[in-house]
């Protein structure tokens, strides 16, 4: 069982900048690290539209991001 | 043209867009509008010029162009007074637009040289050179630009690759040479050349290329209720506004938002495949090529830069215009917005009389998000079945050219060629009747028009999504 959760906020306003790429990027992930993340996704996560795209990994939100903004994150808080 | 990542310039404009879209959402455009700049751009917010100034100044250019004002003919008016002669009654306006005070000015001399030079003893540069045009100075090889014929062989014979290939980002995306500079030496273009596909303003760093939109003008027509509207949505909209989006669910949002009807291009694509391949049919038996015209930008060109192959495009309307007839023969009271990944089809537009409006993907999913629709939390849908495969298709490349092999069964060759580049070296080919087929499908963005400028997901991603909703009808 993976031990870490990724949330991505899929809403419009993070679709709109650019939550997909961020999901294309986990796709990209190195096999080793992707087994250990469960991938989920959310049509809002804690009501931050102005700072989209939004995500959540291991229960700390994060926002505004980018591919590589949300690999330092993975990287440096992966269990 | 591949996607970019979304760069801070994007989500500026973007952001920009439900900002002006909420102004015009509560009735406050004309009071508010000068004040926009001021709001969105802060002494905090991450700066890329001298001054917080200069960036409004920028900014209050970029408005212009987003209410659909040309920037240049524009200069002297303020953004109140433009807001206030909203609806724009005249059509007619540029597509692509250059925003002069954002625009760099980047470096135009092709190749220069770098501190990486060491002054060695083989002088190669100065040998390779084939117009004498490198002296040394200084202790540093030094390019005369009046003697540089740009040939790059200097280039490629220094041995610590200290000689730089130095394009313009915007010049370098147009393959079609249409930008230079004008006397400041700022981006120019040349509307002869142009056929508005966009490639500059997704490679332009600064974001000092623009495209004039209709979003505004299409937000107060939703907004007074007056009106009514019909939304055609391209081909390639399948994927394209958010993960698991359904089309069904797409269709639903927009008469949420206020559309009134809600059709699929590729039923127009269907009609426009079929009249094609009559066409098609007579080319065969005169031993003659077609050449497609759906794409805008393809069709532009040939009639810019190849005159005497005009006569080989084919006659067929686009399927936007096709469906935008259709939909005025029903009902003419209804307005027609295009909504697509393209910039030509707002060019295209300009000359239809059918088409009222085009905005793109992008602009429509600001105005869900304006307008507090979240796609992903809402759970209804209504059917979208108005087109089989051989519309649905057009979307990618090679789409078009499957459908007419499908309709055409005589004995025939044909080509599919997606980038204006490569479409360029071909019709040069056909025009010194070195082709040997009866039909060139030519798409300007690589990919088709799910590689267009506007589009939201990949090209991959998009594809896929795409066949699996041609196929489910």
């Amino acid at each position: 069982m993976p031990k870490n959760t990724l949330k991505i906020c899929i809403g419009t306003p993070c679709h709109l900048m650019g939550a997909s790429e961020l999901l294309e990027s986990i796709a990209e992930l190195d096999q080793s690290l992707r087994d250990k993340i469960d991938l989920k996704t959310s049509h809002c996560i804690d009501d931050c539209c102005e700072q989209a795209p939004v995500v959540e990994f291991n229960g700390k939100i994060y926002q505004d991001l980018n591919p590589e903004k949300l690999y330092k994150i993975i990287r440096n808080n992966i269990r | 043209m591949s996607r970019n990542t979304i760069s801070e310039v994007i989500k500026l404009k973007r952001r920009l867009y439900i900002e002006l879209l909420r102004l015009v959402k509560t009735g406050k455009l004309v009071e508010e509008i000068s004040n926009l700049s001021q709001k969105m751009i802060t002494k905090e917010s991450p700066r890329y010029r001298c001054c917080e100034f200069k960036e409004r100044a920028i900014f209050d250019q970029r408005i212009k162009a987003v209410m659909g004002f040309n920037i240049a003919s524009n200069k002297d008016k303020s953004l109140e007074e433009l807001a206030e002669s909203l609806p724009r009654q005249e059509k007619k306006r540029n597509i692509v637009e250059v925003i002069d005070t954002a625009c760099d000015s980047c470096p135009i001399d092709k190749y220069i040289v770098t501190d990486a030079c060491r002054n060695c003893v083989a002088h190669k540069c100065v040998n390779a050179c084939p117009v004498n045009a490198i002296v040394i100075i200084q202790n540093k090889a030094y390019i005369d630009q009046d003697k540089c014929v740009e040939c790059g062989k200097c280039a490629g014979a220094c041995s610590y690759n200290a000689i730089l290939e130095n394009q313009r980002p915007c010049s370098r995306a147009c393959e079609l040479d249409a930008i230079s500079s004008d006397s400041n030496r700022q981006a120019k273009i040349d509307r002869e050349k142009c056929v508005s596909c966009g490639s500059c303003i997704t490679a332009c760093p600064f974001g000092a290329i623009t495209e004039t939109g209709d979003l505004i003008q299409v937000a107060l027509e939703l907004f007074s209720e007056k009106n009514s509207l019909a939304a055609m949505l391209a081909p390639s909209f399948v994927g394209q506004f958010g993960y698991q989006q359904s089309p069904a669910k797409i269709k639903y949002a927009l008469k949420k938002l206020g559309f009134e009807e809600v059709r699929e291009v590729a039923a127009g694509a269907e009609i426009t495949a079929a009249a094609e391949s009559k066409e098609l049919k007579e080319k065969i038996m005169e031993e003659k090529t077609l050449l497609s015209s759906c794409c805008p930008a393809f069709k532009r060109m040939v009639l810019n830069e190849f005159e005497s192959l005009s006569c080989l495009i084919s006659n067929t309307d686009s399927p936007m215009a096709v469906t935008a007839k259709k939909i005025k023969n029903e009902n003419n009271k209804l307005k027609t917005i295009f909504i697509g990944p393209c910039t030509a089809k707002k060019e295209e537009a300009l000359q239809n009389e059918n088409v009222d409006y085009v905005i793109t993907f992008e602009e429509l999913l600001a105005l869900f998000t304006a307008h507090n629709i979240n796609l992903a939390a809402i759970e209804k849908g209504e059917k979208l079945e108005d087109a089989g495969v051989l519309g649905r298709q057009f979307a990618y490349a090679g789409g078009l050219q499957k459908s007419l092999q499908e309709l055409v069964t005589d004995n025939y060759n044909s080509k599919q060629i997606d980038g204006l580049g490569r479409l360029k070296k071909e019709l040069y080919l056909i025009k010194a009747k070195k082709n040997n087929y009866n039909f060139l499908e030519g798409m300007a963005c690589v990919g088709g028009c799910i590689g267009g400028p506007s589009a939201m997901i990949s090209e991959k991603a998009a594809k896929k999504l795409v066949q699996n909703f041609a196929d489910s009808n």
